[in-house]
């Protein structure tokens, strides 16, 4: 019984969730459309609608600040659609504040705590205080041959919509489509799209007719300023028949209501299709629609469930592996035949199982677009209080990434475009002196590298005052004053993700305080991700974090160590090199040997992590150049056994303290092995020391 | 994979405690040459030793981590956490399964020798007498058949 109601609440919490955002997505779209001086009232009706939803699910699931919150902003939106109230930057702000406040209390309703039951009011009120002008009275506007049936259906927004589609002197039409029952949402969304180009469709309903048990007919009420001819190309075809609905002739009288079939008289064309009254079609309820309409597409799936699912994966590959080894002994102890054709078999189960761990991959994406739709409205709210105009360019929102990895996302971005918008974007004044467009533009890109998204964060603000950045970092004792003149510029910049170290002085509301950067970095790296910075003083930032795509499967080079099997995710890797032990070097009492004309610090694996070794340490070995950014590091190890796709398993509470490593991955034969955690083991090792800052002399270019 | 033997002896175990009132089942576990009793509710399953390896850096009493059908499982040594000799793992070496703030832990011990029933009665609370870092984890004290079982808490014994 708990797990029903638990599943039911977490349903309640992603749906409530995707209203929120679908919601935001419709008020920025309205938003871009005001500033270009166009509106679509559809996307007003679905705002309006989705927050009818988010009622009552909020009343079902006994949330009732959500739902209080919901029922006033559906009044509000209600209004707006049906014109009582304008469309100004003013509603939208409201809106927008709104939609924070919804995934405020969502949040807190998730994780429980106390609701800003102040706030929701302040705002409620402010909802109410808005008010309606009463709306233009029924009147005689609808001078159409309209069957009465047809208008005593209407919603009232429906026939807000005819009235003012009448009002500015678009023509009405019918069509009369049928549709196959299984894809009648697929159907009407398309042809409503289709519409959508040459004018708006005010209502549909079914007509009662069926051609069979399979297929539905419906009578499309639609305004249009083309006329019949354009449509019938736009939108005619076989299941779809266009006529347009005669105006009544000017000081007509007629009275009574006429049943649509007479209309056919006057069609201009002169056709008379076998209408059927409208009337017919109020036999039909309504809910049936509506249960027509809800036979979705998707289902809503637990990440958790797909994780299991991965698992499992993980486990059959182990088996493929079992089985290869089979069929080859098989092959050598002289069963040949039955040797090969286990091969066959094998190499059939490899390629499914290849496809079943891509189509569940597949499954775990999700657009960026999600988090960046949450940023967008962060830009706008913030750049508003700080009184600066920026423009925010987003590129590549369809780019999919790991579901886990867009929700780790959004802080560290959030945390990116903050420092942009406060600290490189200027005041509009100091723009103008220095000749720059008044408006200052943060572009947010995203693209697919190979198996790795990019992520940047760009401004066109004043840039990285190296100087003042490298001042600091030596007052707070993280560069030594004379290591100053050593570093390279990537380097000096890179000093931005030492915690304590701000690139303004400035401390403020939203970020500034010295710490940020760092923590974005330690976010990242937690997502096997990698952040660099790279800025021109005057001219703009831009931040670059590149991300596996996924975070189920890894890419790893396995290697040994002491008699002991490890791997380090191949993302942290830049190479492995073979090295003699007679080329190593002492520099302040470190490791290093000479990789390229460069120096590598270099760090035998089994000292740091303190395993004990029967043998001695070979003469040749190799190193694992491990990197995090500029950083680099040589892992020496005794053998490398090379590359593996693995699942990173998490070690349990009892292991949470050790440190330097991301988890254990099974290895076959019931065996596993250790994963290393690249980026804490540098940390570890050249952070704690100034080395780490010189070591990255061939970083960036 | 408690083997027939075990099953054998705990039915006879039952036999020989009926109609004494409630009663608590505890595993008798061999740990370096002693006899120890975990409470059998906690014990999830019971494995033959399975290849384990070793996690660099963490506390001493942390044998390694094995994989049991996916999962990933760390096995803590009891012996050393009741600091008992850890000679190497001998021929007859399980891996208890007890469940830990959700997390699944294996135990490690010598051998499993029976499932014991003990009325309320025959459990001897832990005397003041037993000092020491010990006591936290001792429920009490047992005497079947005049041997001495000392009868251990899974819930204090893992450190965390």
């Amino acid at each position: 019984m708990v797990e029903v109601s638990e599943k039911a609440r977490e349903d309640f919490f992603s749906e409530a969730q995707e209203i929120i955002e679908v919601l935001s997505r419709n008020l920025l779209t309205i938003d871009e459309l005001q500033r270009h001086g166009s509106s679509d009232p559809s996307l007003i009706n679905e705002a309006f609608r989705s927050v009818h939803t988010l009622k009552g699910l909020s009343s079902l699931f006994g949330a009732p600040t959500m739902g209080g919150l919901a029922h006033h902003l559906e009044d509000v939106l209600d209004d707006l659609r049906l014109g009582r109230v304008d469309f100004d930057n003013t509603v939208l702000d409201l809106l927008f504040r709104a939609v924070e406040l919804f995934t405020k209390v969502l949040a807190i309703e998730k994780a429980g705590g106390v609701q800003p039951t102040a706030a929701v009011d302040e705002l409620i009120d402010q909802i109410r205080r808005m008010g309606a002008t009463p709306g233009p009275s029924a009147d005689d506007q609808v001078n159409y041959e309209l069957d009465p049936g047809i208008l005593s259906v209407l919603t009232e927004y429906e026939e807000h919509r005819l009235r003012s589609n009448i009002e500015g002197g678009l023509r009405l039409f019918k069509l009369r489509v049928r549709f196959e029952l299984a894809t009648i949402d697929r159907a009407l969304e398309e042809i409503k799209e289709q519409a959508r180009k040459l004018g708006e469709i005010i209502t549909y309903l079914p007509t009662g007719e069926s051609g069979g048990i399979e297929t539905i007919e419906l009578d499309l009420l639609m305004a249009s300023g083309h006329d019949l001819g354009t449509l019938v190309g736009a939108l005619g075809g076989d299941n779809v028949i266009i006529e347009e609905v005669p105006r009544r002739r000017a000081g007509g009288v007629s009275v009574a209501p006429r049943p649509m079939a007479r209309t056919a008289e006057h069609h201009p064309t002169g056709q008379a299709p076998d209408l059927v009254p409208f009337e017919a079609t109020l036999a039909m309820p309504n809910e049936q629609l509506a249960s027509l309409r809800s036979v979705s597409q998707t289902v809503r799936v637990d990440i958790r469930k797909l994780d299991h699912l991965m698992n499992i994966v993980g486990e059959l590959a182990i088996v493929r592996g079992a089985i290869a080894r089979m069929a080859e002994r098989l092959h050598n102890d002289g069963h040949r035949q039955v040797g090969t054709e286990l091969m066959r078999l094998h190499r059939n189960f490899d390629r499914r199982l290849e496809e079943m761990q891509d189509g569940i991959i597949e499954v775990r994406m999700v657009p960026l677009g999600q988090v960046f739709d949450r940023l967008a409205r962060v830009v706008r709210q913030i750049s508003h209080d700080v009184g600066k105009d920026i423009r925010l360019v987003i590129t590549g929102a369809e780019t999919e990434i790991d579901k886990l990895i867009v929700e780790e996302l959004s802080d560290p971005l959030m945390h990116m475009i903050r420092n942009s918008i406060d600290h490189g974007i200027e005041s509009a004044s100091e723009r103008d002196a220095v000749g720059k467009p008044l408006t200052g533009t943060i572009a947010l890109n995203a693209f697919q590298k190979g198996n790795h998204v990019m992520l940047e964060v760009e401004d066109d603000g004043r840039g990285v005052d190296e100087k003042a950045v490298l001042e600091r970092a030596v007052r707070l004792g993280k560069v030594s004053p004379d290591e100053v003149d050593q570093l390279t510029r990537a380097e000096i910049l890179n000093l931005i993700f030492l915690p304590g170290v701000s690139t303004r002085d400035s401390v403020d509301d939203l970020s500034g305080r010295g710490v940020g950067m760092d923590i974005v970095k330690t976010n990242i790296s937690k997502l096997g991700g990698v952040i660099d910075v790279h800025s021109e003083f005057g001219i703009g930032t831009k931040t670059t974090i590149t991300l596996p795509i996924t975070l189920a499967i890894v890419s790893a080079l396995m290697f040994r160590v002491a008699g002991n099997t490890f791997a380090i995710p191949l993302a942290s890797v830049s190479e492995a090199i073979a090295f003699d032990s007679a080329g190593v070097r002492q520099v302040d009492g470190r490791d290093v040997i000479s990789l390229r004309g460069t120096t590598l610090p270099i760090c035998r694996l089994d000292e740091l992590l303190g395993i004990e070794r029967s043998a001695p340490h070979p003469n040749r070995s190799f190193a694992v150049v491990a990197s995090l950014g500029t950083r680099r590091l040589g892992l020496v190890v005794d053998q490398l056994l090379g590359q593996q796709d693995i699942v990173i398993k998490p070690l349990g509470k009892l292991l949470r303290d050790v440190r330097g490593f991301a988890g254990a991955t099974e290895l076959g034969d019931q065996h596993v092995g250790m994963v290393l955690d690249a980026a804490s083991l540098i940390d570890e090792v050249l952070v704690s020391s100034d080395i780490g800052l010189r070591s990255g002399k061939a970083g960036h270019g | 994979m408690a083997d027939l033997v075990h099953l054998e002896r705990h039915r006879i175990a039952r036999r020989e405690n009926a109609g004494r009132g409630p009663v608590r089942e505890f595993l008798a576990i061999g740990l370096g040459g002693q006899q120890y009793g975990v409470e059998l509710t906690g014990i999830r399953e019971i494995l033959s030793l399975p290849p384990l390896t070793p996690v660099p850096r963490a506390p001493r009493h942390v044998l390694g981590v094995c994989s049991v059908r996916g999962q990933l499982v760390t096995v803590i040594d009891l012996r050393r956490r009741l600091r008992l000799s850890d000679d190497s793992p001998p021929r007859r070496a399980r891996v208890l399964l007890t469940e830990l703030d959700s997390d699944i832990v294996g135990l490690f011990v010598d051998e499993v020798r029976q499932v014991m029933r003990l009325s309320e009665s025959e459990i001897e609370p832990a005397a003041a007498a037993m000092g020491g870092e010990v006591s936290d984890h001792v429920i009490g004290i047992a005497r079947p058949q005049g041997q001495v079982v000392v009868l251990i808490n899974l819930s204090t014994i893992v450190p965390r």
